[in-house]
């Protein structure tokens, strides 16, 4: 078929012979095909596995987990009346074009090796459109996560676009049980949910929950929960994705050793290891952060699941700061921690506009909770960095349907105002 | 368990962290010795803003007037007791009038997704040691940026901190409402550029007598098809990179889509050499991708064309041999020979502009099969399917799903043949 359709550019007759077969598979393991997740929306059906270090590397031939690469491998069947195209920064906004990748593994090798790298990573790539009636399948190059990868199709027609997010377990890496129970099933007992449809009597519950994040035996408050996110894995966690937040490490000492010799030499390290905090007598179930420039400039923000539900959907609360610098702790076991912006407000909001363009944010508000911390009596967290705020949180409601920045909406709460102009 | 760099390197990167350690240590200790002789931070007095208001370009549109500045290095020092400028910061003055009966929002991240917060560029500034004077800067900086919300019926103005760009500012500033947004696109001279600053960000226009205005798109796009494949040298004869891609807009919502992608102005020696309607790109772009590193880029040319009375500009889209890793400030950019996957790319990116309307693709550039490249100035060689995709973008904020494809030409990735891997053994 490759060579019809390389005899033949003009796209027409490509268009009609692509339709009605399916775009060449990758040849070798078939494992990830088998644990693929699959989701149907519409017409349109996708599957899709993040590759492992082993298989990347059975599949491309050459060990891409070292390089932080990792293929996701996506398949679409069409069976609507128009051309789909997937959207590769839906995935990761620093994804790598399949040229850029193979030449970074090829630098070095011989002009033959680097032709035929190169012609391997095309091959394998996903390629667009894919065409009604048609089945299509290849690989998105994502920066590497290890455990799992919340993993975003985005996929736009002619007035139309059909999204999908998927969890997809990566084996191989330290599995991170904690997050795949909370995804996978239930937390809390039936009985002790309670789904509130009525915004006042919400917004009173998401009032009364704590402060603050405790340490282990819940005797000493740290960072404020600020945050409060409506959504799951459907449509919270895909406007994540899409602004570039992934899943942190858990913390262990080999990542320990890379963020310090990242934080030494100021190098960009987007992986680094969170510490764990406590709420509801756990540790976070969840750990995002979006990495800027360097590990100095890092925002990182921690969730739980609540018993709570909105309209039915997830509600997760949490405390989200921004990194500012790396600095020596006794506080901490790993000796380092993030110098977090004391203005944890900024962070907050720094969120939510964030979130605002990722085009799932349906409605902002904020909610007491927090307690006010002036700047002139700081509280600490429990690495005793000090932070102040206007005592509210955050509450960021996701949906499914895109949302244009036009259409979020406000909930009539309290009015967020930094510490500084507060009456 | 995630791999450990190979140890030559990580004993480089930790060497490296050490010096630097070493650097930052000695450093401090002469900053120490330089307090012990002269006053560390001092805050400044009254900042007259004066002649920055003088200077400051404004608009308004729905009951919302703005105003706003690029500070120069001069006007950091008075500010805040520092040039700012200095640590990789632009700092923006922004005033803002709220004459709508709805709270206004200020969303930071559609200026510059990343943004820094004031007190990330204050503990730039530190001091070691310095508690009290630490605590003062903080103050001082909270004290000048803007602050969110704009209630109804006030005026608030206050400093944004962002990555800084030359010559010309291009300022997106998206004011969130209760289900609304009013977006505003300034150009603003960079003061510290003088010589050259300037409020347009492109200073060619054509003669209206040498415009044709197309009023429907079957007549644009023909008109599309026939503008040159490819740029030429300055003396107008070998070919240069492919003109492979068409923006169609008002000039603000071109950029504000741009800017809310990360593509910043910087234009390098290499740019100049491109040239179509015998000169060189009106505008260039490249990609902020991640640690900062430019990749593709964007040459622009306003083309004597408009559709429905708004610009289209004629663009090369590329992206340079290395991509993201090649190393920041190298001179010796080379053109990468898969031209269409930058192109396809930033249709993608585009579509999470907010600002994407409609998409075609029209032919003009030529196909040229990998077995039979294109050979453009330096010697470097490229392929394509030859068409040139079509971007028409919006004021209105768009989603996903607002996109129209237009029946135009028909496009599709097609994978390698058996052929064309042959060709290059």
């Amino acid at each position: 078929m490759s060579r019809i359709v390389g005899l033949v550019l003009g796209a027409v007759a490509v268009a009609l012979a692509l339709v009605g077969c399916t775009s060449m598979p990758p040849a070798m393991s078939l494992d990830y095909k088998t644990r693929a997740a699959t989701r149907t929306e519409g017409g349109v059906r996708v599957s899709t596995a993040a590759l492992s270090a082993d298989e990347s590397a059975t599949v491309y031939g050459v060990p891409l987990a070292k390089r932080s690469i990792q293929p996701v491998w996506i398949e679409i069947e069409n069976r609507e009346d128009r051309a789909y195209y997937l959207l590769s920064p839906g995935l990761d906004p620093n994804f790598f074009p399949a040229s850029e990748a193979s030449e970074t593994v090829a630098s070095g090798e011989s002009p033959d090796q680097q032709v035929e790298l190169g012609r391997r990573f095309r091959q394998l790539a996903f390629r667009n459109p894919v065409l009604p009636g048609a089945t299509t399948s290849g690989f998105v190059l994502t920066n590497l996560d290890e455990g799992f990868k919340l993993v975003q199709i985005d996929l736009v027609s002619s007035g139309r676009a059909r999204t999908f997010s998927i969890l997809s377990i990566v084996p191989g890496f330290r599995a991170d049980y904690r997050v795949t129970n909370v995804f996978r099933r239930e937390v809390y007992p039936p009985g002790e949910i309670r789904n509130y449809t009525d915004d006042a009597t919400f917004r009173t519950a998401l009032e009364a929950l704590p402060c603050c994040v405790t340490n282990q035996d819940g005797l000493k408050n740290g960072d404020p929960l600020n945050l409060v996110v409506v959504g799951g894995l459907d449509d919270a966690f895909p406007a994540f994705a899409r602004r570039g937040w992934r899943p942190t490490e858990q913390k262990w000492s080999g990542s320990i050793i890379k963020m310090v010799t990242s934080a030494l030499a100021g190098e960009r390290y987007p992986y680094a290891p969170v510490s764990d905090l406590y709420m509801f007598g756990r540790a976070q179930d969840l750990a995002l952060q979006k990495a800027r420039d360097n590990i100095h400039q890092r925002n990182h923000l921690r969730l739980w699941l609540s018993p709570m539900r909105y309209h039915g959907k997830q509600v997760w609360v949490g405390q989200i700061s921004r990194d500012i610098g790396s600095r020596l702790t006794i506080h901490s076991p790993t000796l380092t921690t993030h110098k977090i912006d004391p203005d944890v407000d900024e962070a907050r909001s720094a969120l939510a506009q964030d979130m605002a363009y990722s085009q799932n944010l349906t409605r902002i508000g904020y909610v007491k909770g927090v307690g006010t911390a002036p700047k002139s009596a700081p509280r600490g967290n429990l690495t005793t960095d000090p932070y102040y705020t206007d005592g509210f949180r955050g509450v960021l409601v996701f949906d499914h349907q895109p949302t244009s920045l036009a259409a979020v909406e406000f909930f009539p709460w309290e009015v967020a105002r930094s510490t500084e102009e507060s009456p | 368990m995630s791999p450990l760099p190979p140890l030559p390197k990580a004993s480089r990167s930790v060497l490296r962290g050490l010096l630097r350690l070493l650097g930052n240590a000695l450093y401090a200790a002469s900053l120490l010795l330089g307090v012990a002789g002269c006053a560390t931070w001092q805050a400044p007095g009254t900042f007259n803003d004066t002649e920055l208001r003088s200077r400051a370009v404004a608009a308004s549109r729905q009951g919302v007037s703005v105003a706003a500045a690029v500070l120069s290095a001069e006007d950091s020092r008075h500010m805040f007791g520092a040039d700012v400028n200095k640590t990789g910061v632009q700092s923006i003055w922004i005033e803002l009038q709220n004459q709508t009966p709805e709270p206004l929002w200020l969303l930071r991240p559609g200026s510059d997704p990343d943004y820094f917060s004031p007190l990330e560029v204050a503990w730039s500034i530190h001091t070691p040691l310095a508690r009290d004077a630490n605590a003062r800067i903080d103050d001082h900086f909270n004290r000048l940026a803007f602050q969110n919300p704009i209630l109804p019926g006030e005026t608030r103005a206050g400093v944004l901190f962002i990555n800084p760009e030359r010559l010309t500012r291009v300022l997106n500033i998206d004011l969130l409402q209760r289900k609304g947004l009013i977006p505003f696109t300034l150009f603003l001279p960079v003061p510290d550029d003088a010589a050259v600053a300037r409020s347009r960000p492109i200073s060619f226009s054509y003669p209206d007598a040498d415009i044709a205005d197309y009023k429907d798109l079957a007549a644009l796009r023909a008109g599309l098809e026939r503008l040159p494949c490819c740029a030429s040298d300055a003396h107008g004869a070998a070919g240069g990179d492919p003109l492979n891609a068409i923006f169609v807009g008002e000039l603000p919502d071109i950029a504000a889509a741009l800017v809310r992608r990360s593509y910043r102005r910087d234009a390098q020696a290499v740019d100049a050499s491109q040239h179509v309607f015998g000169r060189g790109p009106d505008v260039v772009l490249r990609k902020q991708a991640q640690a900062g590193a430019p990749s593709t880029w964007m040459r622009l040319w306003l083309a004597p064309i408009r559709f429905e009375g708004r610009a289209v500009f004629l663009v090369q889209v590329g992206r340079p041999v290395g991509g993201r890793f090649v190393p920041r400030g190298a001179k010796d950019v080379v053109l990468h020979e898969d031209v269409d996957e930058a192109r396809n790319l930033l249709i993608q990116d585009m579509m999470y502009s907010g600002g994407l309307d409609k998409l075609g693709f029209a032919t003009g550039v030529g196909p040229a099969s990998p077995t039979q490249p294109r050979t453009t100035l330096g010697g470097a060689r490229y392929h394509t399917d030859g068409l040139r995709a079509t971007l028409f973008l919006a004021t209105r904020p768009l989603s996903l799903s607002d996109v129209e494809f237009l029946d135009w030409a028909p496009y599709l990735e097609v994978p390698d043949s058996p052929a064309r891997n042959e060709s290059r053994r």
